[in-house]
């Protein structure tokens, strides 16, 4: 039953993103580069849930981006698949009670999206390589998305603690022993 | 975990206000402008005041009246000449206004053969590197993969994907399109790309090296290439870039349409 909310949650954060993300972050811009909030929500679902359902999450998050504005379909499903993963492997390794260590996985996860998609973009639909360009847009956006991790890190940290108790169990505390 | 409540509170506030203050700071002018007023409404008061008691000591001498009267004819005349000179201005302004207004005519009535079915842009790209746009127009309307879509000013791209009642768009800024056009004037051609750089501007390349690349000149497209027909207007040459090879040396093209905010777009159904 809790497992159906925390899942309806989700799905309408997904949508209130996607509204966010074309038409807010669209003028609320730095330097005319928005965030990618879909990196950050796909890694907070694949830290505080398990490995499968990060990878589903993204994988379908992505696919729906494909289908309504991508020019071809899977270049945003695997790279948001392959988020959800690497945020279970994430977990596994480090502590999600450290801000710094969410804002580090923030960024790591965002620069392997943008840089994964960029090259599977470039193979696919033969885009024009611009090095230069590609690093000054990406580095505004790490920045973007590590302040908005900030602000959104109280949160996350609630609503992932109680979804983190429905899907793994009561584990934080015998974590550190 | 933060130490304590409130000062998470206080680090999430100043951050938030950060990334405001960064987000205005990086826009330009057009977001200024608002805190520019309220800044200078703050201000001005003051500045009156103070200006008003200084002309007021400055003035109240009775024995340079003549030159106070002097300098006010001399002020009259000058402002009268600023306000002739700007509607001369004006009158060139309206001049040239009148030719381009020729010329769009002209471009009407080339637009004029092709049938077009008027849409509306309904969607744009959630991501930094690529510029598709999505349209309400689809099957039912007639609309098929492979379409020019233009603007009220010129080349808008062409479709991508149909679905029964949208079409995916990608745009000639998209940095996936390439463009083959030609100068109006020399009728050299050349490849329009686009860039990432900039969301106004596109990059032509492979300029012949005997060709004499004019900063000013409208660029068309020149029809090679199967998608795009002949003669759409697409922009005017911003900058020439020479580099050491005349081989690999490029322009950047300014866009005639805003992409920014575009919002209505004509469909070309036959071509």
């Amino acid at each position: 039953m809790k497992k159906t909310i925390i899942n309806i949650i989700l799905i309408i954060i997904v949508l209130i993103i996607y509204l966010l993300q074309s038409n807010f972050f669209s003028w609320f811009t730095i330097a005319d580069i928005m965030p990618n909030l879909f990196v950050i929500l796909v890694l907070f679902i694949g830290l505080f849930s398990n490995r499968t359902m990060g990878t589903i999450y993204g994988l379908v998050i992505g696919l729906i981006l494909d289908l309504v504005i991508g020019t071809k379909i899977g270049i945003n499903s695997i790279g948001l698949g392959l988020i959800g993963f690497l945020a279970a492997v994430f977990d596994k390794n480090f502590s999600k009670d450290s801000r710094i260590t969410i804002m580090v996985m923030a960024v790591v996860a965002t620069a392997i999206f943008e840089i994964l998609s960029y090259i599977l973009n470039y193979i696919f639909i033969s885009i024009q390589l611009e090095v230069i360009n590609f690093v000054r847009i990406l580095a505004i956006e790490l920045i973007y998305n590590l302040i908005l991790t900030i602000i959104l890190y109280p949160l996350m940290q609630k609503f992932g603690y109680y979804m983190e108790n429905e899907y793994k169990g009561n584990k934080i505390l015998t974590r550190y022993f | 975990m933060y130490r304590s409540k409130k000062a998470g509170m206080i680090g999430i506030i100043i951050t938030i206000i950060i990334l405001i203050a960064i987000v205005i700071f990086s826009n330009g002018d057009s977001e200024n402008s608002f805190f520019e007023n309220a800044a200078s409404n703050l201000v001005m008061p003051i500045q009156n005041g103070l200006t008003y008691l200084k002309n007021k000591i400055s003035g109240n001498n009775t024995f340079f009246t003549d030159i106070n009267n002097l300098k006010e004819e001399n002020k009259q005349l000058k402002q009268k000449n600023s306000e002739l000179e700007q509607s001369l201005r004006e009158l060139e302004n309206i001049k040239t206004q009148n030719e381009t207004l020729k010329e769009y005519l002209d471009l009407t009535e080339k637009y004029g053969e092709y049938k077009t079915i008027p849409g509306y842009v309904i969607n744009k790209d959630i991501s930094n590197y690529s510029k598709t746009i999505v349209i309400n127009l689809g099957k039912k309307d007639g609309v098929e993969e492979n379409m020019t879509v233009i603007g009220d000013q010129g080349l808008v791209g062409h479709i991508t994907s149909v679905t029964d009642k949208t079409a995916k768009v990608q745009t000639i800024i998209d940095t996936a399109s390439s463009v083959s056009c030609s100068m109006s004037t020399t009728k050299d051609s050349i490849v329009c790309k686009g860039t990432l750089d900039d969301k106004s501007s596109l990059k032509a390349m492979y300029i012949p090296i005997d060709a004499n690349i004019i900063q000013g000149d409208s660029i068309e497209t020149s029809g090679l290439g199967g998608i795009y027909p002949k003669g759409i207007h697409i922009g005017t040459v911003k900058k020439v870039t020479n580099t050491q090879n005349m081989t690999d040396r490029y322009a950047i093209v300014e866009t005639a349409v805003n992409f920014e905010k575009l919002d209505t777009v004509l469909v070309i159904t036959n071509q």
